[in-house]
């Protein structure tokens, strides 16, 4: 149902978008590892940890993103400063939303019809029941910025009807950023 | 009385936003949603631009709009959108309900702040 082009479209356009989005000083690299089940512990984090989600959808098909992300002084540092747990979490959502908005805006040239969700944290208990989704297609990934900052990321694409386009993973840089006047 | 007012469910924003606009010298109120802002836009007659993010809960940003348009048709208020959107259908729904302009994610300000400062003079 989830052709083998379209599996691969949406694995480079969340790289894509990792690395443009997740990244928020200017210069610093995000690592991406595949890895090859749900195992947010081989990403470095610990059990403790949460997950911002987000859902993309269309007609044909419904993609949940979901980045894992701790509370560790390095990754708290990183997103939110000297922030308190609260403004973490806010940071860290914001993040993810701009991480999906860059998702959703390549996937806009292959679906006109798409609509995004707000972003929304969940803890880490909410994991184990995800497989009941039944995604047709699942993705599970290890990133580390600047080699510190460790995350998890998790992408189902629960399908409708058939999907099969081909994404080359075009910068999603573009015009953001620049106002559009009407 | 504040010229201009930020829209955005997420704090990490409206502080970046707001306070990028006031260390420019501008006048910034803020709100956390649709609703909230749709709520300020009718007790602020001061208000020169509004800019607001569009997924929100409770309202979204462009319901909040075609809703400030049907109550203030002739009320010189420029309203622009911030948001991770950036398909040609919800532009033409702003477009269709009064935006004057709109920005995809993340904000630069430096990029955009003359016109702003314009908009809101």
């Amino acid at each position: 149902m989830i052709s083998a082009h379209a599996k691969e479209s949406f694995d480079r356009i969340f790289r894509q978008a990792a690395r443009t989005r997740l990244v928020t000083v200017p210069g610093g690299v995000c690592e991406i590892r595949p890895l090859s089940d749900l195992a947010p512990g081989e990403a470095g984090l610990a059990d403790t940890h949460r997950v911002a989600v987000l859902t993309i959808s269309s007609l044909s098909f419904r993609l949940l993103i979901a980045l894992h992300f701790g509370d560790d002084p390095a990754t708290r540092g990183y997103f939110a400063g000297t922030g308190e747990a609260r403004q973490h979490a806010d940071a860290f959502m914001e993040v993810a939303n701009l991480c999906s908005g860059a998702i959703n805006q390549a996937l806009v040239d292959y679906f006109p019809d798409l609509g995004m969700s707000t972003p929304y944290v969940l803890t880490n208990g909410s994991v184990a029941h995800w497989r009941e989704l039944r995604a047709q297609h699942t993705a599970f990934y290890a990133l580390a910025i600047d080699t510190t900052v460790k995350l998890a990321a998790t992408l189902c694409v629960c399908a409708n009807a058939p999907i099969d386009f081909v994404a080359h993973g075009t910068p999603v840089e573009g015009t953001s950023g620049e106002l559009e006047l009407f | 009385m504040a010229k201009i007012l930020v829209v955005d469910d997420s704090s990490t924003v409206r502080d970046e936003v707001a306070g990028f606009l006031r260390k420019s010298g501008l006048e910034v109120d803020t709100a956390v949603d649709g609703k909230d802002g749709l709520a300020k836009v009718r007790t602020s007659p001061g208000l020169k631009l509004v800019i607001s993010d569009v997924n929100m809960p409770n309202m979204d940003g462009l319901t909040m709009v075609e809703k400030i348009r049907g109550e203030l048709a002739n009320a010189a208020l420029s309203v622009i959108m911030l948001t991770t959107e950036s398909s040609p259908a919800m532009k033409d729904r702003g477009k269709a309900a009064g935006v004057k302009g709109w920005i995809v994610k993340p904000f630069k300000g430096e990029a955009v702040i003359e016109t702003l400062k314009r908009l809101a003079s």
